[in-house]
C-alpha cells in the first residue's frame, strides 16, 4: 500500500490535472503538475493539522484578545498561497530547474556539487539521518539569512512586512513580501549548490518542521519549559523576536525551528515575556492592508531605502 | 540407511533452495521521486529491498557486456553502476544530468540526454569519456539509434521536435517538428517512430530526411513505445488515456487496448509472456497478462519510472547495497 498522500496526488493527476493539460496542449508540464499535486496535498495537510492544533491553543490561552480579527484574514491568504497554491509551483519550476542547470554547469567545469552523502559516505543509505542533518544545516542557514534580513535597510524594508502584523497568529508564518520570498529561494539554492539538498523524500518530516514554524507564531501563552525552550523554538521564544522592541536591528531570537544558533551567537533572549508585536515604523498598510496593498507598501519602503542611499551618496 | 536418507534429504533441500533462488529472477524499478531503486523478486513479485540513490534517478540501461546496470541520477549528477544480478553498487561516476541513456547497438557509444540542461552527451562506452556534447533547443527526452549505430535520434519534448545526430562525424543531421510534446523514440522497420504525448498518435519519420510520413493513432498522450522480444508486436503506453496498446509491428495496426491507469511509462518483457509496466502516479508496477488483459500490481516507491528485468539473475536477497 502506497503513501496515501501520493496516491491522492496520483488521483488528482490522473483525473483532474492530466485531462486539463492534455486539453490545453500542455503535456510537457505533466511531471511538474504531479510534483505540485504532492506539494499541494502535503501543504493542505500542513494547514489542516496546524489549524486543528493551533486554533484550540489560541482559544485556550491567548496572549491577546482582539475585538475583531480582520487583519488575520490576509495572513490566511498568505498561508494558502504559500503552502497549497501558486508558490510551490513557482518554487518547483524556478528553483528546481535553475538548481539542476547550475549544478550541471558546475559538474561540467570539473567540480561536482558536493552532497553530505558524498562528503560522508557513511550516510549513504541512512536516509532519515541524512535528512535530519540536512534539516539542521538548513535551519542554520535560515538563521543566518533571517539575521541578515534585519541588518540591511533594503532587506529589512521587505522583511518588515512579516513583522508588521500586530495580531500575530499561527497564520502569520507565511506573510512575506514576494521579493523577500524570492531572496529566500535564491539563498536556499546557493546552499543547495554547496551541500546539495535531498528531494522531498520525507514529506512528513517537512510537515512537522513547517508545523513548528507556524506554531511559533501562534497567539498562545506557551513555553516548552526551561529545557524545552532551548531545544525547540516555542511561541514564547519567537514572540520576543516579533516584539515591538525587537523591530529593526535591535531584534533577537532569529531562529526558525532550533534556538541553538541564537544561543551560540548570543542573539537569544529568553527573558522577554509575551510582548506586543508589530512594527510601528512602517506604513499602516503593511499591517492592515489587503495582500496587494501590503506588497505595494513593502515595495515603496524598499524603493525609499535606495533613494535615501542615493541622496546620501549625492551629498 | 538412515544416514543415507538424511544425506539425500539434505541434498534435495539444498538443491531445492538453489533452484528456487536461481529460478527467481531479479527486477529493478527506479523510484524517481523517492531517490531509490526497488529490488523485486520476479518469482514472488514482491519488493525485497530498496537501494538508496543520491537525488533523482530516472532511467537505467544494461552495459553491453551485461556486467553492469547503469542508473542515471539526474540532480545527483551521478551515474551509479549496479551488479545486475545482485544490485550491489559497483561504482559511482560523476556525470552531468543523466536523464535518459542508451548504448549504441555496436556497443561503442553511450548517449546520455540531459533533460534539464538541454544537452545530448555522447560518451565512449568503454572509458566513459565524453566524446561530444550536442547543445539542443529544449529538453532532450528519449532516444533511439539506427541499427548500424551511425545515427542517434532524440526527442526534444518542450519544442515539439526530433533531432538526429551523426555519430560517425559527430555532427547534427537535422531537427524537425514531429508533433506535440514528443517523448518515446523507436527504430522500427527502417523508420523512426516518435510517441507524441500531446496528441493521440505516434509519428512515423523518415530517418534520412526527418520528414513525417504518417501519423498512427494509439490513444491520448502517446508516451513510450517498445518492441516485443520476438519483434512482432509494438507496444505503446498512452499517458493521458491510461492505456497500453498492442500493435502489429509490421503494419502498425492496433491489436488490443489494455487499461493501465496511473500513468503507464516504462515497460519490460518477462520470459513468461507477462509485461511489466511502471505506473508513475500509482507507486506501482503493473504485471500485465496480455492474453487475459488483467494485471497484477507490485507496490514500489514514489513515481516509479525506469524498469529492468533480469530473469536469469538469482532471486534477490536482503543484503547491504552500500
Amino acid at each position: 500500500m502506497g503513501d496515501p498522500f501520493d496516491l491522492a496526488a496520483g488521483w488528482m493527476q490522473e483525473n483532474l490535472l492530466i485531462p486539463m493539460l492534455y486539453q490545453f496542449g500542455l503535456m510537457n508540464w505533466e511531471d511538474v503538475s504531479y510534483n505540485w499535486a504532492v506539494f499541494a496535498l502535503y501543504g493542505a495537510a500542513q494547514v489542516a493539522i496546524t489549524f486543528a492544533v493551533c486554533l484550540p491553543l489560541e482559544h485556550w490561552r491567548p496572549v491577546e484578545r482582539w475585538p475583531d480579527s480582520k487583519a488575520v484574514v490576509v495572513d490566511v491568504l498568505y498561508t494558502l498561497l504559500s503552502r497549497v497554491g501558486i508558490l510551490p509551483l513557482v518554487t518547483y519550476v524556478l528553483f528546481y530547474r535553475a538548481q539542476v542547470s547550475v549544478s550541471g554547469w558546475m559538474t561540467d567545469q570539473g567540480w561536482v556539487p558536493p552532497t553530505l552523502e558524498g562528503l560522508f559516505p557513511v550516510l549513504l543509505g541512512q536516509q532519515v539521518l541524512t535528512f535530519v542533518l540536512y534539516a539542521i544545516i538548513l535551519d542554520f542557514s535560515d538563521y543566518v539569512r533571517h539575521f541578515l534580513s534585519h541588518q540591511f535597510r533594503w532587506w529589512w524594508a521587505l522583511h518588515s512586512l512579516h513583522h508588521a502584523q500586530r495580531q500575530m497568529t499561527f497564520w502569520s508564518d507565511d506573510r512575506n513580501h514576494v521579493l523577500d520570498d524570492l531572496i529566500a529561494f535564491v539563498w536556499f539554492g546557493v546552499i543547495a549548490l554547496l551541500i546539495g539538498v535531498p528531494p522531498l523524500q520525507f514529506p512528513l518530516l517537512v510537515l512537522m518542521l513547517r508545523f513548528l514554524e507556524s506554531l511559533s507564531h501562534a497567539n498562545v501563552r506557551l513555553s516548552f519549559g526551561w529545557l524545552g525552550d532551548r531545544l525547540l523554538i516555542s511561541p514564547r521564544f519567537h514572540r520576543a523576536h516579533h516584539g515591538v522592541l525587537g523591530a529593526g536591528d535591535r531584534s533577537c531570537n532569529y531562529g526558525s525551528v532550533l534556538p541553538w544558533w541564537d544561543m551560540l551567537f548570543g542573539t537569544a533572549d529568553f527573558s522577554r515575556d509575551y510582548v506586543p508585536t508589530g512594527d510601528p515604523s512602517g506604513e499602516e498598510a503593511l499591517a492592515t492592508g489587503t495582500w496587494t496593498q501590503q506588497q505595494m507598501a513593502g515595495l515603496r519602503r524598499f524603493a525609499r531605502t535606495f533613494r535615501r542611499a542615493h541622496v546620501r551618496h549625492g551629498a | 540407511m538412515r544416514r543415507f536418507c538424511l544425506l539425500l534429504s539434505f541434498c534435495f533441500t539444498v538443491l531445492g533452495f538453489t533452484a528456487q533462488a536461481m529460478a527467481g529472477g531479479i527486477a529493478f524499478v527506479i523510484n524517481s521521486a523517492g531517490a531509490s531503486i526497488s529490488v523485486i523478486d520476479m518469482a514472488t513479485q514482491k519488493e525485497v529491498r530498496r537501494i538508496p540513490t543520491l537525488r533523482e534517478p530516472h532511467h537505467l540501461i544494461l552495459s553491453p557486456d551485461g556486467r553492469s546496470l547503469l542508473v542515471g541520477d539526474t540532480t545527483g549528477n551521478q551515474m551509479m553502476f549496479l551488479d545486475p544480478n545482485t544490485g550491489q553498487v559497483q561504482q559511482r561516476v560523476p556525470v552531468t544530468d543523466p536523464y535518459q541513456l542508451a548504448f549504441s547497438p555496436n556497443g561503442k557509444f553511450l548517449t546520455v540526454n540531459g533533460l534539464a540542461r538541454n544537452q545530448v552527451d555522447v560518451y565512449d562506452a568503454a572509458s566513459m569519456k565524453l566524446v561530444k556534447r550536442f547543445p539542443v533547443v529544449a529538453t532532450p527526452s528519449h532516444l533511439a539509434y539506427s541499427p548500424d549505430s551511425s545515427t542517434v535520434f532524440v526527442s526534444l519534448q518542450d519544442c515539439d521536435k526530433l533531432a538526429a545526430f551523426d555519430l560517425r562525424t559527430m555532427t547534427p543531421k537535422w531537427t524537425v517538428p514531429v508533433g506535440k510534446t514528443p517523448a518515446g523514440v523507436l527504430w522500427l522497420n527502417g523508420k523512426v517512430l516518435v510517441a507524441d504525448m500531446g496528441t493521440d498518435y505516434i509519428a512515423v519519420v523518415d530517418p534520412e530526411t526527418g520528414k513525417v510520413l504518417e501519423h498512427v493513432e494509439t490513444g491520448k498522450g502517446a508516451h513510450n513505445l517498445f518492441l516485443s522480444p520476438d519483434r512482432k508486436i509494438l507496444w505503446v503506453n498512452n499517458r493521458a488515456g491510461g492505456t497500453t496498446v498492442s500493435m502489429d509491428a509490421a503494419t502498425l495496426k492496433p491489436i488490443r487496448t489494455y487499461a493501465i491507469p496511473g500513468g503507464p511509462d516504462d515497460m519490460d518483457f518477462a520470459p513468461n509472456g507477462k509485461i511489466w509496466i511502471t505506473r508513475r502516479w500509482a507507486e506501482k508496477v503493473a504485471v500485465l497478462d496480455p492474453a487475459t488483459g488483467s494485471f497484477e500490481t507490485i507496490d514500489v516507491g514514489r513515481s516509479p519510472h525506469g524498469l529492468f528485468l533480469n530473469p536469469r539473475g538469482p532471486a534477490p536477497t536482503v543484503v547491504s547495497s552500500r
